[in-house]
């Protein structure tokens, strides 16, 4: 091998005998984009519980549900990565405080009782009505979910509302804590030094942000084509105004911090170099930073800024989206293995390979990925998410 | 020394043997007279083991890369192929650059150098590399649940019993020296030969190597090799910039080494 | 029937949140380990883990137990500074619970323990005793498959 683009004045490419395995791989990088559409379902629910965003009230209920669908499974790939997964419990046991890690299990699960309890609150007038209309099993089912009241005080939606809004408004800071924090966990390792920037927690927040509403636009677009409702165009215009301005945010942190670790040419700049122009040409330069940053801002560009209407609205939409979808995957993958691809020898770079049916391959990262997708559609055949456009809190149904 | 001033973890140890329960071969065959002579006891035996300051010194000038210690490393503690806790690397420094290697770890030691290399180098060295046992350990820092820790005496050990393979502490360390242990699935990684260096032996890499490249002992021993060694203030230590604080010091260290 | 309170759901929740806090609090407390050391947090049974596996190599001063005569010779010899087990292999190999279980010879059909250390590289130390390729297959030239220790004492080897 000739020493080209090898770091450290390296003739050969030489990698620490122990960097030969890529400690965290596939489940490392689907953890932080799952945890990713919880915090940006969540933020665009708050959109119109909290800032009062009309445009976006009919589908307030559906991201908050489809948050709650993903935090179920974020969890889920670390468990899977855990070579001793049956002593996950001690990271609430003994927690390490001087551990970034140490505080996932707390702020994940106070996150997902939180959001819990802020759908619970929403739909309480819902399982009352199913308490009463069901039978047997059922009956018992929902009537556990009522914690036994079973009868809906009109007084209680008045209280229940601003409940909702208060829950939703910690709710924000709460979902920024749970994912800036994931990018803490990298930004805070000095000994890699493509995730060793302050600016991490920012980018993985901005990014999941960006990846939360681009999803959310495509499974809104698919359950009303598959409802064959009509599409709110107005909410649309919305959406892809709101993730076009959240990716704007985004791609120019992610640009800064490349930026300015290039411009600083320090330490970290010597090895991060010839990994971009390297094993990461393709995946960073030209994918998560080209074409998939490219294109989407400058399709939801056109669509946002244009005077677009009905379909082509949507076909742009959804292509922005799609295009951020990936872009954001690409972006945690880019993250979480190219920094490991750096030897810590500072003079070359491990040789990754995807894998399909090991543990922690590419099948489990897609039953993973598709399982909220699944338990979205279990929530939905149980309660109303889309309901025409009145479902929401209004007391104006809550006489029953 | 003698037997009177074992210290209690030793005496505890002997006890135990007499009950039956431990099943420590060399002190069965030996007896605790062999383990308490001679220059195989690392550095002066004090009551409390925080009086302890162990170091860990590596002479690179003496190295010959012969893999002895790689592979007493292997047997010792029964390392997976394909992982080290300690390995050794060769440089060899050109005009036009660096080339460094470690085939396997250096566990047979190093092949003949491709002539293309051989010729008019500025200067060749091979460097054993281990856990650096950092004051200011990384691994610990990031560990989420305290299964790796610094035990009273300064050794950075791995709790296999409470470890859940996170790895996490595979990406804080600095030097490689951690990895996750493909057959027991659990964080692993040099620890001085803890259980050796509790016995009054020391760590195998040490006992074996053929030059005295590689000494561990007592700075708080001021007659030991390796505190003459450490107040000669000729050491280096790897990676400072990470200020990981090591007790593993390098006399002799190229800059060319990371 | 009269309705129930306009909060006593949100009553009804606390009580359980609080229910779940406190098992949570109390199976926490059950699970840590009892010799957790709080200060530095590790569980304090993993000191004596970690102390408790056996060791293979027992050093010199093991072998000469039973090697008297080989001790005697051995402050003659030129190899004398160096480990019995770093040629012969592990005591545990050798040795186990006073018995002997496995012979610790030396393989001699071959001389890659020798060459191991003395094989000539750039990178040794150069006052260190070596011998190039071309010097070694001067003497194959004498005899193919010859070996160091055919005229090399390995314990102590004269040049």
């Amino acid at each position: 091998m000739e020493a080209i683009g090898l770091p450290g004045g390296a003739l050969v490419n030489y990698i620490f005998p122990n960097n030969a395995h890529v400690t965290w791989s596939i489940m490392i990088v689907i953890y932080p984009y799952i945890t990713g559409l919880v915090a940006g379902a969540f933020v665009l629910s708050s959109m119109y519980h909290v800032f009062g965003v009309k445009e976006f009230k009919p589908i307030a209920n559906f991201a908050l549900v489809a948050a709650f669908s993903f935090g179920l499974f974020a969890a889920m790939p670390l468990l899977v990565h855990l070579g001793q997964p049956q002593r996950a419990y001690q990271i609430y046991t003994t927690p390490h405080t001087t551990s970034a890690m140490s505080i996932f299990g707390y702020v994940y699960s106070s996150y997902l009782v939180l959001l819990m309890i802020e759908i619970w609150v929403i739909y309480r007038k819902v399982f009352i009505e199913k308490a009463n209309e069901t039978v047997g099993n059922m009956a018992i089912f929902w009537k556990i979910l009522c914690l036994g009241i079973t009868t809906y005080n009109p007084e209680s939606a008045h209280f229940d509302k601003k409940l909702a809004k208060f829950l939703a408004g910690i709710g924000i800071p709460w979902a920024c804590l749970l994912h800036g924090y994931v990018g803490f966990v990298f930004g805070s390792v000095k000994a890699v030094a493509w995730w060793a920037t302050a600016l991490q927690p920012f980018i993985f927040l901005s990014s999941a942000i960006v990846s939360g509403i681009a999803m959310m636009f495509l499974m809104y677009s698919f359950i009303m084509w598959r409802r064959g409702q009509g599409y709110d165009y107005a909410l649309i215009k919305k959406f892809i105004i709101t993730l076009w301005m959240a990716f704007i945010l985004d791609y120019a942190l992610e640009v800064l911090e490349i930026a300015f670790v290039g411009y600083e040419q320090g330490a970290h700049w010597a090895v991060i170099k010839p990994l971009l122009m390297g094993p990461l040409y393709n995946s960073y330069v030209l994918g998560q930073m080209g074409i998939l940053s490219l294109g989407p801002l400058l399709v939801l560009g056109i669509a946002s800024l244009l005077d677009i209407k009905d379909k082509a609205l949507l076909y742009l939409g959804n292509l922005g989206s799609l295009m951020l979808v990936f872009q954001v995957l690409v972006m945690r993958f880019n993250v979480v293995v190219g920094g490991q691809l750096i030897s810590k020898s500072e003079r070359g770079f491990v040789d990754y390979e995807f894998e399909f049916f090991a543990k922690e391959g590419l099948l489990t990262a897609g039953i993973i990925m598709v399982a909220p997708f699944v338990t979205y559609y279990i929530i939905s055949r149980f309660i109303p998410i889309f309901e025409g456009k009145s479902m929401d809190t209004e007391p104006k149904r809550a006489s029953m | 020394m003698e037997n009177s001033k074992m210290p209690d973890s030793r005496r505890e140890f002997l006890v135990r043997l007499l009950e039956g329960t431990a099943t420590a071969t060399v002190l069965m065959v030996f007896g605790p007279g062999v383990m308490a002579h001679g220059p195989e006891t690392g550095g002066t035996e004090r009551a409390d083991d925080a009086d302890h300051k162990y170091a860990y010194i590596i002479d690179v000038g003496k190295c010959i890369g012969c893999g002895n210690c790689v592979r007493a490393c292997k047997r010792e503690n029964s390392v997976p192929t394909d992982y080290f806790r300690t390995w050794v690397e060769r440089y060899v420094v050109r005009e036009e650059g660096v080339y460094v290697d470690s085939p396997k770890g250096a566990i047979e030691g190093f092949e003949q150098l491709n002539k293309r290399f051989r010729d008019n180098i500025k200067l060749s060295r091979t460097v054993p590399k281990m856990c650096n046992h950092c004051h200011n350990p990384p691994c610990v820092q990031v560990c989420p649940v305290g299964a790796t820790f610094k035990s009273p005496e300064g050794f950075v050990l791995v709790d296999r019993d409470y470890c859940m393979a996170c790895g996490y502490c595979v990406q804080a360390c600095p030097y490689a020296a951690r990895f996750i242990n493909p057959v027991e699935h659990k964080s692993d990684k040099c620890t001085w030969c803890y259980h050796r260096v509790k016995k009054g032996l020391l760590p195998a890499c040490v006992t074996v190597c053929p030059q005295k490249a590689r000494l561990f002992g007592d700075l708080n021993d001021i007659d030991s090799e390796v505190s003459k060694l450490f107040e000669a203030d000729q050491w280096m230590v790897l990676k400072p910039e990470m200020h990981t604080d090591p007790t593993c010091f390098y006399i002799g260290l190229p800059r060319e080494v990371v | 029937m009269s309705l129930p309170g306009p909060k006593a759901h949100i009553v009804r929740l606390v009580a359980v949140l609080v229910g779940a806090l406190f098992a949570f609090l109390v199976i926490k407390e059950v699970v840590t380990p009892s010799s957790w050391n709080y200060k530095d947090w590790y569980r304090g049974d993993a000191l004596a883990l970690n102390s408790s596996y056996e060791a293979a190599y027992g050093g010199n001063q093991s072998c000469v137990t039973c090697h008297e005569e080989v001790n005697q010779e051995l402050a003659e010899f030129r190899h004398q500074a160096l480990s019995c087990e770093s040629c012969h292999g592990a005591l545990a190999d050798h040795v186990k619970e006073g018995e002997k279980i496995g012979d610790a010879v030396v393989d001699d059909a071959s001389s890659w323990q020798c060459l191991n250390c003395h094989d000539a590289q750039v990178s040794k130390p150069a006052n260190f005793p070596q011998f190039d390729k071309e010097k070694i297959e001067e003497h194959q030239e004498i005899e193919p498959d010859m070996i160091c220790t055919a005229c090399h004492t390995p314990h102590d080897p004269t040049p």
